[in-house]
């Protein structure tokens, strides 16, 4: 039993068709193994329902005291653009669709939006970066 | 040709001679019965009913040779029916026989040895008037004395050495197997394996409530955060104060082996089981660490060291 595969059962199934996307509890049964991975509970998902592993975002797995069991959700989407559509952007980022944009730190926002209100008019789009690069 | 005459002749000679001898026989029984020497009074009237059946059977069974030797037809004649009839008696009559076979044994031994024997077994049936208390009788003997030895004597004591399962004759090996298979007793029936085998399992699930006394406010709390959150799809974030509350619950009062789910080794045949998990502290698999229930940090894993 120690160097069986991990059994994957699922509970709560519901299709909604709002969303365009099949939900789930997973209980995830590893006895004597630490919590499966996102990504091998994501292949074993996409076995069961006949669908790619990144149509399927899984997420809040807790393990049960004592180890062997662990439990959380599964989401599986209908095609990728609704899922980009309806998932939130961090866990699209987990996966791997989605990119944060990159942008000046807090500070250095503050410090332009200083800026930008001693200026009035259109010369507020040209302000950049000057003190900086004066100092 | 020849041959076969001749040994005609002699067996109807021999039929003859017989037929003389059981004639003689016969009525000599008969004399002797009219004289009631067989006296059946006092005899078993079930064995009296067999043999007065099979005489009146064999008296229908020698008329209808009778009539067979003499050339007529047997066919449809009463005595048949009645042949019948005696036949199915003696038939059911066969297992009541069998069910009576002790008792007429002990009978005809007894009638046999003429008396039972000083070391029969049969003797040793249970003596109900030693099953009589003995308390009784000294009550009213001590009537007479203080009240307190009457009082006494009614207190109940409770008997000094309370019986404990010896174990002195196992050897080393056995109690190491029944180690092992107590093991595997309780693998088998983990938490893990219940959950496998229902849901492989065709009848309908059972959920059984473990009222836990000492917690039961706990638990509720739990159940109804567990249900909300399966029922919304999210995790609830957990405060300091409940994290800590987690940890003392589930830390000190349920002792490490309450918690200690096992690992599967006893039900490993290859293996045997291995040595016995006296200290189940030691075995506890240091790489595993033990996790939390819920109110797990991001990336922040505590690894209990025992």
């Amino acid at each position: 039993m120690s160097e069986g595969t991990a059994t994957i059962r699922t509970r709560k199934f519901m299709t909604n068709r709002l969303l365009c996307r099949k939900q789930m509890v997973v209980d995830v049964l590893h006895p004597g193994k630490a919590t499966l991975q996102k990504t091998e509970i994501r292949e074993k998902l996409a076995r069961m329902y006949k669908t790619t592993p990144d149509l399927i975002f899984c997420f809040g797995f807790r393990t049960q005291f004592g180890g062997g069991k662990s439990t959380g959700f599964a989401l599986v989407y209908d095609t990728l653009d609704y899922a980009k559509k309806f998932e939130p952007k961090f866990r699209l980022a987990r996966q791997g669709l989605y990119e944060k944009p990159v942008r000046p730190g807090r500070k250095q926002r503050k410090e332009k939006k200083n800026r930008v209100k001693k200026v009035r008019g259109t010369k507020k789009a040209s302000v950049g970066n000057p003190k900086k690069a004066a100092a | 040709m020849d041959g076969d005459l001749e040994k005609a002749t002699a067996l109807l000679q021999d039929i003859q001679a017989k037929c003389q001898d059981s004639t003689n026989h016969v009525n000599d029984l008969c004399k002797r019965a009219v004289a009631w020497e067989f006296n059946t009074s006092k005899g078993i009237s079930f064995l009296e009913v067999k043999y007065q059946m099979l005489l009146s059977y064999l008296v229908n069974l020698t008329y209808l040779m009778l009539r067979k030797a003499g050339g007529q037809s047997i066919h449809g004649d009463e005595t048949v029916l009645r042949l019948v009839e005696i036949r199915t008696v003696l038939e059911k009559m066969r297992p009541i026989d069998q069910k009576l076979k002790y008792q007429v044994d002990k009978v005809v031994r007894l009638a046999a040895t003429g008396g039972a024997a000083s070391d029969d077994p049969m003797r040793f049936k249970a003596n109900p008037d030693s099953l009589e208390s003995k308390l009784a009788s000294d009550s009213e003997e001590g009537s007479d004395s203080e009240d307190d030895d009457d009082q006494s004597s009614k207190l109940y004591k409770p008997p000094k050495l309370a019986a404990v399962h010896y174990d002195g004759d196992e050897t080393v090996l056995e109690k190491k197997q029944k180690q092992v298979e107590s093991q595997r007793k309780r693998a088998l029936s983990s938490a893990i394996l219940q959950d496998l085998k229902e849901q492989y399992h065709d009848g309908p699930t059972e959920i059984r409530e473990a009222k836990d006394m000492h917690r039961l406010k706990a638990t509720k709390m739990m159940m109804e955060k567990e249900r909300y959150e399966e029922d919304n799809f999210m995790r609830l974030p957990m405060s300091k104060k409940e994290r800590q509350n987690q940890k003392q619950l589930a830390g000190m009062s349920s002792l490490n082996s309450v918690t200690y789910f096992g690992s599967f080794n006893p039900l490993d045949l290859e293996e045997g089981g291995g040595e016995g998990f006296s200290n189940k502290r030691r075995k506890m698999d240091k790489s595993k660490g033990k996790s939390k229930k819920g109110g797990k940090k991001k990336g922040f894993k505590k690894k209990r060291r025992h």
